[in-house]
């Protein structure tokens, strides 16, 4: 009975999520593996596509654009997420700060592309003041562009989207952190900084890990942003294995799939590094190094 | 150790979750099978069958039909129109659902594969390479527009504009529903006199930087204009009605990208970025921060002037050397659950009342595939007195401009090379 308690209970409490992530998340990227080594229509087992993949300068583009719009967006995402909450964590006691910062959030991202469309495009509502005040004579004088290979747009949505995330999954941390903490770093003549660095980071850092690599592989595999924000070329990754995907003769669909393989395993990789990584941090510290 | 009492219902609901999981892959599976005979069996002899007794099999049945859903009065004249009629008239349920006949085609695919035999979808809207890829793929029922009586009445098999579609032999497997002509729409506060030809749009795309683009390759309405640009560099003679040739390509393709790249500093954000679909230059055109928009449908501008989304002064034209019309079609899956419902429908939506609806400018505006001759004298009367509208050049014009649609190779070729040629030159 000890045995049943202790090792086969959490398996079968855990059975139902796992089940759903075989079913439905593994299945899928099964099928995507196996249709992407097969080919498209003899169903013969083949490499090629990895090969023309991997030698198709148009992936390497979309690949760096995907890659450094993911990391640029996470990166600021989590460092503005972690200084609004860090000044402001004490505002966030009252339901009413709280709620305003997470208003984004309750925004699809879809329509959040759409508002940025709208602010910032050439004839958006930036431009028509601009316009309005005279700064500008014509719409095609305005200075800010969204909808650049740099994805720039895609950028912004993100920050703005993903910024209050970032801040819902900080502040319970911050509410457990023992005051006593800064009180001794204090005494002992220490700044904020030492006080962030010695107190508060060591908590956060499992949580900051964690949410990086949530948002990163959110960004870096979404479709609706780069899709209203992206340019003709390069596109995200999501966008070319889409655009292959659904082209007319269906011989490029392995192709697509391979994408999604690149992806996928991708983010995986970054995902168990960035485990690790916190992992060893932690046992470092319960041995009190 | 205190008890959890939350622990106990989590074994539980594993269980449940277990069972359920069985019961429903074993319920699935042998309400498939009784369907799959009882659809296979009857399916052959509707075509056979006298129509009356294709009329009763479909009352009182749901007919579920699959169609982009892009367009709000499409979609109205569907949904307030043609449903309550089928409604009244023969007891069944129109249901309109919206999906891009991309996906519209791999959800067959996918249910072909798994040896679905019964699908969702009765009716699908469908032409072009779709229907290429759909009726090589086995994906389509069975040949049976001319058991429709509206088909055999008022179009006919024998129509020589409808004997292929891009290129592809119908031979019945689909029906048409709508004819569309490709024009040119520009806002005559700005532009007094339109281009006639290539040279011209050039010109002026050069004097007004920034205010001409066009769709990316992946677009219908892209591809679109690329393809008149090959009538014009190429010639009519080689291309309409006329195989692929590789050879046509390799000596003209770099007139249509030099063309092309010469033009592309001068577009919408200098040529930098494209528009995705004809939806988003569509909106550029609205906001005026450009100047000229396309597409397939001399009249769909009536509708956007009258809802106020383009300027009340959008006009139409057509260039040299001439306007590419194509036909759209209704057509049955080949695992469609209610293949007699679908037949009525589409025999409805054929119907000369249903067809002059269709056309009105409010409604959807788009040319008929029927031949007005074969009509009753009131109803050729009813068509012709049909004001289209303002925008809508008038019909001796399109008529005299009509371009088939080429093999849809061509459009295959400017996919594969558009982005490198012309795109990816810029840096």
């Amino acid at each position: 009975m000890k045995l049943f308690k202790q090792r086969i209970k959490p398996y079968l409490l855990l059975l139902p999520s796992v089940t759903a992530a075989i079913v439905f998340v593994g299945w899928g990227t099964a099928a995507a593996l196996l249709e992407s080594l097969q080919d498209w229509e003899t169903g013969e087992w083949t490499v090629v596509y990895y090969h023309e993949l991997f030698t198709n300068p148009v992936f390497w583009d979309s690949l760096f654009l995907s890659f450094s719009t993911a990391l640029l967006s996470t990166a600021v995402s989590v460092v503005l997420g972690l200084v609004v909450t860090r000044y402001l964590y004490h505002y966030f006691r009252k339901n009413r700060w709280k709620l305003l910062v997470w208003l984004p959030m309750l925004v699809p991202h879809l329509v959040a592309a759409y508002l940025v469309l709208l602010f910032f495009s050439d004839s958006g509502l930036l431009s028509s003041l601009l316009y309005r005040f005279g700064w500008i004579q014509e719409m095609s004088e305005y200075p800010f562009s969204v909808q650049n290979r740099q994805g720039t747009g895609i950028i912004l949505t993100y920050i703005w989207k993903e910024v209050p995330f970032v801040i819902l999954m900080l502040l319970p941390v911050y509410y457990q952190l023992n005051s006593n903490y800064e009180a001794v770093i204090r005494t002992l003549g220490g700044g904020s900084w030492e006080v962030f660095k010695t107190a508060e980071f060591p908590a956060l850092a499992p949580v900051l890990t964690e949410t990086g690599i949530i948002l990163f592989s959110f960004t870096i595999a979404a479709f609706e942003v780069p899709y209203i924000l992206g340019v003709t070329y390069p596109k995200m990754l999501p966008l070319l294995s889409y655009q292959w995907y659904f082209e007319n003769d269906w011989s490029s669909r392995p192709a697509a799939m391979a994408v999604m393989m690149v992806t996928t395993f991708l983010t995986l990789l970054l995902a168990f590094l960035a485990f690790g990584l916190s992992q060893r941090r932690r046992n470092q510290m319960s041995r009190g190094k | 150790m205190f008890k959890n009492p939350w622990k106990k219902c989590g074994i539980g609901l594993v269980g449940i979750f277990l069972v359920a999981i069985f019961a429903g892959c074993t319920n699935s599976e042998s309400g498939q099978t009784d369907e799959h005979s009882e659809n296979s069996a009857s399916s052959e002899a509707l075509l056979e069958q006298p129509w009356e007794k294709t009329e009763a099999a479909a009352e009182n049945s749901q007919v579920n039909l699959y169609m982009w859903g892009g367009d709000e009065g499409v979609n109205r004249y569907i949904d307030n129109w043609v449903a309550p009629r089928l409604k009244e008239n023969y007891d069944i349920t129109l249901k309109r659902y919206p999906m891009d006949i991309t996906e519209v085609l791999q959800k067959l695919q996918t249910e072909k594969r798994a040896n679905k035999e019964t699908g969702v979808m009765d009716i699908i809207w469908i032409n072009g390479e779709n229907f290429k890829n759909a009726k090589e793929n086995g994906l389509l029922w069975n040949s049976f527009s001319d058991k429709l009586p509206n088909f055999k009445k008022f179009i006919g098999q024998d129509r020589a504009d409808l004997q292929t579609d891009f290129g592809t032999p119908v031979e019945g497997m689909e029906a048409p529903w709508g004819k569309v002509q490709y024009v040119f729409f520009y806002d005559a506060a700005h532009i007094k006199k339109p281009p006639q030809n290539f040279i011209e749009l050039a010109q002026w795309v050069k004097e007004n930087p920034g205010k001409f683009t066009y769709p990316e390759v992946q677009d219908f309405t892209g591809s679109g204009f690329m393809k008149h640009l090959l009538y014009d560099k190429m010639g009519r003679d080689v291309l309409e009605n006329e195989l692929y040739r590789e050879e046509l390509t390799n000596e003209h393709g770099d007139a249509v990208w030099q063309y092309l790249n010469d033009i592309q500093p001068y577009l919408w954000k200098n040529g930098e970025n494209y528009p995705a679909s004809l939806t988003e230059l569509d909106r550029l055109y609205s906001q005026g921060e450009v100047w000229m928009t396309m597409g397939y449908n001399e009249a769909r501008a009536e509708r956007l002037i009258e809802d106020g989304t383009f300027p009340e002064t959008t006009k139409s034209f057509i260039m040299e050397p001439g306007s590419i019309g194509n036909y759209h079609f209704l057509s049955i899956p080949f695992n469609s659950p209610n293949k007699a419902g679908a037949m009525v429908a589409i025999n409805e939506l054929l119907s000369p009342e249903a067809q002059l609806e269709k056309m009105q400018p409010s409604v959807w505006g788009e040319n008929t595939p029927l031949s007005l001759e074969k009509l009753s004298e009131a109803d050729q009367e009813k068509f012709k007195n049909i004001e289209r509208g303002d925008s809508v050049l008038p019909s001796e014009q399109l008529e005299a401009a009509y371009l088939n649609e080429m093999d849809p190779a061509y459009t295959e070729w400017l996919k594969e090379n558009w982005m490198s040629e012309v795109v990816q030159t810029t840096h």
